[in-house]
């Protein structure tokens, strides 16, 4: 099936979003090559931002152009000092932050999706943010905070 | 525009990338959403029924065609169109957004 991924991100007219297998020790070159913006997904804790950092290596080893992090379930201004830190540290562009959201774990219990659980929810709110920047021509800006 | 959302299971990568898709067809674009993941959950993101969108893991072999790679190795590529395929066998989730999953624990392996 990976040939087919790959194909369908090639080929397709229509903008394309895949949610792939979680890590990404199975992303074939054949879809890599296809894939412009690759978002990873990191969390306020050590692990998540080091397998964060070498998702980060690996995409960049596929040639996949621009690569983010979204910082992810973020409580507090310390948590995203922190990943901030992490990330320039390691040339790790952080694209958007978005904060820990009590709607997602609702949204979740209650089998609904986030956006009509909750579709100004602060969590939603970033992620429109996120989808700005994609939407705009010059793609993901690597820190709209500009710190 | 072509994304790919990675991050490790938990860390939110299912509901950032349902979410971004349905919020990227409101703005005007045909989207097609793609859940690669081997745990299949991106439906109940962009909200349909989990049931309502099968897995593609019966695909019928006259879709696909095997090629080979200049290294020898061979994976399975579309014998049809990507659109044409995406028409067919993706579920209409609302205005604007496709999805399609590929398959639960069974899919990849070749390529």
């Amino acid at each position: 099936m990976r040939g087919v991924v790959g194909g369908l991100v090639e080929g397709a007219s229509r903008t394309t979003i895949v949610d792939l297998e979680a890590g990404l020790e199975h992303l074939s070159r054949g879809t890599a090559r296809h894939v412009e913006t690759l978002l990873i997904v990191g969390e306020p804790y050590f692990k998540s931002l080091e397998t964060a950092r070498r998702s980060f290596a690996l995409a960049k080893e596929l040639g996949i152009g621009q690569i983010r992090m979204v910082a992810n379930k973020v409580r507090t201004p310390r948590d995203e000092d922190s990943m901030r830190e992490y990330a320039t540290r390691h040339g790790l562009p952080i694209a958007t932050v978005v904060p820990y959201d009590d709607a997602v774990v609702a949204a979740d219990e209650r089998g609904m999706a986030l956006i009509e659980y909750g579709p100004s929810a602060p969590s939603v709110a970033a992620i429109r943010g996120l989808a700005d920047d994609l939407l705009t021509s010059g793609g993901v800006p690597a820190d709209p905070a500009g710190r | 525009m072509k994304v790919a959302i990675a991050g490790k299971g938990g860390a939110g990568k299912t509901t950032i990338a349902g979410t971004l898709a349905r919020i990227i067809a409101e703005r005007g674009q045909q989207v097609v959403a793609i859940d690669d993941d081997s745990n299949p959950n991106l439906a109940l993101t962009v909200g349909v029924d989990r049931n309502a969108a099968a897995t593609l893991d019966g695909i019928p072999r006259d879709m696909l065609v095997e090629r080979t790679d200049a290294d020898g190795t061979t994976r399975l590529v579309l014998a049809v169109p990507a659109e044409d395929f995406i028409d067919r066998y993706g579920v209409p989730v609302r205005e604007g957004l496709t999805l399609l999953v590929m398959g639960g624990p069974n899919h990849g392996g070749s390529g």
